[in-house]
């Protein structure tokens, strides 16, 4: 018994799980699973486009889940990748229509105005968590619904586009557009960035004394606070880190897949993400694979959908099944049990 | 001015009673220690059940017992997923809520054959009151709503069965030693949350309206947590918290048409504000019961 849990919290028995789950999901609505997953892997691998989708929502939901998963590692829950993603992609989106520069500053400035957007808005919950021990779960949840309500009405009017029908910033030049990665696909250079991310953050955990603090005060806080770890300080770094890598994802869906800001930017990415970091094991390098997997069936819903007549929608429920199965690891509560716990006795 | 003042403090009992219904579902399940994120995926199921219900036996009564009963199902999964087995509540809650709007949109393209919003079903209607613009099962919804703020205060506040829910909130160690079981009663209380936030949803689907559309619940559910923040824990204050969300939704209806600049989308920010001044303790000393989002 113990042994299938563990199993089915790791990544292979996430895959086994996907596919029973799709199984039933597919059968219910009428379609043979053999019809189902031949629409759903030809649809997400079958060729160049079909793999740039693929990799565009793979990327998509890389930013968001890197995140999530190093404030996990602190022992911090950071359900506010939604929020982030669109303050981001807004600041982004807002300056890249605004300002006239060179194509290579106007990008890097989009990046890091997403950095700051999205790191601002983790920060905010920091701020509140370090020093009015205001529980961060519920704080980066109210913020996705300021995120999305302020970067609405700012869209909807002072930083509406001149010609704009809907609610959304100005086009940007096709010069500030984030290059390609494969031709002929909408996939762009963002995958590298977004895998440069993951590997940088595994240098960090596994070789900086940044990174070592930050897993003791995931894991141990009372003894990381005992050996000086300054942990309300690292509270908010870390929830601004993780906002910010959030963040620069939303400024790369601007600058690489919308070319414009508008809040539909991300159909629940900032959520979905909490399932691709506990598939991924909280392990940047495992969370790439695991976004991944789940690129494979955002891209492949859709034709699913299209060819099997299978709603896409049965996505999202098998993705949620998978969030609560795997929620079952006790540690990451554990975590925060404890974080809480330290965070009151200083 | 007059007709203007009665519109809106209809409309505001309108939109206030869903929210009660989900923020009452969160007080409950936070006091027992259990952190409801779910309430949103709860809503929606009641409200998607409500109408599947109502379209099959074509009365709106059979969908709104569905309702409530749906959201309990999903309230109960939440409560021997989290509670029981001490998975995480957050991370179980976040998984709930796309289970249940995924679900729903496939569910609708499973039965109704058509994406984004069911067919017309029979709403649960009653003879329409004049003056109100509202039907009776609408009307006695509202009336419900706050009659259940009162009773559930009481029972949280003057009966023992409320006291050990408080206590299972506070200290479930001490539930223990009482020579009671805290997960019974956690049991219990997320399921009646989830009941009520049912109920919300059924109303929101066969009471206000008489259709299912996606995102139909449009964060009620995470408004209703903000209730329940802003209204300290308690089953009046929630209410209390709801009314005035409520008043913000409804001001939005009735002042956009009359003053275009009204920024509308700037105040659907405001019940999200008010929870995180609140939760930051600006408007005095709040507190969480002591083992809320604290696996037993």
């Amino acid at each position: 018994m113990k042994r299938a849990g563990a199993f089915l919290s790791g990544p292979l028995g996430a895959v086994v799980l996907v596919v029973v789950l799709m199984s039933i999901a597919m059968m219910i609505a009428g379609t043979s699973p053999a019809d189902g997953f031949r629409a759903l892997i030809l649809g997400s691998l079958g060729g160049r486009s079909q793999l740039g989708e693929t990799l565009v929502a793979t990327t998509a939901l890389l930013f968001p889940s890197l995140g999530v998963a190093f404030a996990f590692r602190a022992g911090l829950f950071n359900i506010g990748a939604e929020g982030q993603l669109l303050v981001g992609g807004m600041l982004a989106g807002a300056a890249g229509a605004a300002f006239v520069m060179p194509p290579f500053a106007a990008i890097v400035m989009m990046l890091a105005l997403g950095a700051v957007g999205g790191g601002l808005w983790g920060a905010i919950a920091g701020w509140m968590k370090a020093k009015l021990h205001a529980s961060e779960i519920i704080s980066t949840l109210m913020l996705n619904f300021v995120a999305l309500y302020v970067t609405l009405y700012l869209v909807s009017g002072p930083l509406k586009g001149p010609a704009a029908t809907g609610a959304e910033t100005a086009w940007l030049p096709t010069s500030y557009w984030l290059p390609t990665l494969i031709s002929h696909t909408r996939l762009s250079i963002a995958l590298l960035l977004a895998v440069a991310i993951a590997v940088a953050l595994q240098f960090l955990f596994a070789r900086t004394v940044f990174g070592y603090d930050l897993r003791a005060a995931g894991e141990a806080p009372e003894a990381a606070r005992r050996n000086g770890v300054n942990l309300p300080r690292l509270t908010w770094l870390a929830l601004a880190i993780s906002g910010a890598i959030a963040g620069i994802g939303g400024a790369t869906i601007v600058t690489g897949e919308l070319h414009r800001f508008n809040t539909q930017l991300s159909p629940g990415y900032g959520f979905i993400a909490i399932a691709v970091a506990l598939v991924g094991d909280l392990d940047p390098i495992k969370v790439c694979f695991a976004s991944f997997l789940f690129g494979i069936l955002e891209a492949g819903g859709l034709a699913m959908q299209a060819s099997a007549q299978v709603p896409k929608d049965a996505i999202h429920v098998i993705e949620g099944l998978i969030i609560l199965v795997l929620a079952a690891r006790r540690y990451v509560a554990q975590r925060s049990e404890r974080v809480a716990e330290a965070a009151a006795s200083v | 001015m007059t007709e203007l003042l009665v519109t809106l403090l209809l409309l505001t009992l309108v939109k206030s009673a869903p929210i009660i219904y989900a923020a009452l579902g969160g007080v409950i399940s936070e006091r027992s220690g259990v952190i409801n994120i779910g309430l949103e995926g709860m809503m929606a199921a009641g409200a998607f059940a409500a109408v599947v219900a109502s379209y099959f036996a074509n009365d709106g009564i059979v969908g709104l017992v569905a309702g409530v009963a749906a959201g309990a199902f999903v309230g109960l999964v939440l409560a021997i997923a989290a509670p029981k087995f001490k998975v995480d509540q957050i991370v179980a809650g976040t998984g709930i809520n796309l289970i249940c709007a995924g679900g729903a949109a496939y569910g609708l393209v499973l039965i109704f054959n058509q994406p984004g919003a069911s067919r017309t079903v029979p709403p649960l209607g009653g003879i329409n009151i004049p003056h109100l613009n509202m039907n009776l099962g609408e009307a006695i919804l509202i009336a419900l709503a706050f009659a259940l703020a009162i009773a559930l205060h009481w029972v949280l506040y003057r009966t023992p069965w409320g006291l050990r829910v408080r206590a299972t909130g506070e200290n479930p160690l001490a539930v223990k030693s009482a020579g009671l079981d805290p997960l019974r009663f956690r049991l219990l209380a997320v399921t009646a949350s989830g009941a009520l936030a049912g109920l919300g949803g059924a109303f929101l689907s066969i009471g206000e309206l008489s259709i299912y559309s996606d995102g139909m619940t449009a964060g009620r559910g995470f408004i209703a947590l903000a209730a329940v923040i802003f209204g300290r824990w308690t089953p009046l204050g929630a209410m209390g918290a709801a009314i005035v969300f409520g008043l913000f939704e409804a001001l939005q209806d009735v002042l956009q048409g009359r003053f275009a600049w009204l920024p509308a989308d700037a105040l659907s920010a405001l019940p999200y504000i008010a929870a995180l001044v609140a939760l930051a303790g600006i408007t005095g000393r709040v507190r969480a019961p002591a083992s809320d989002g604290v696996p037993y």
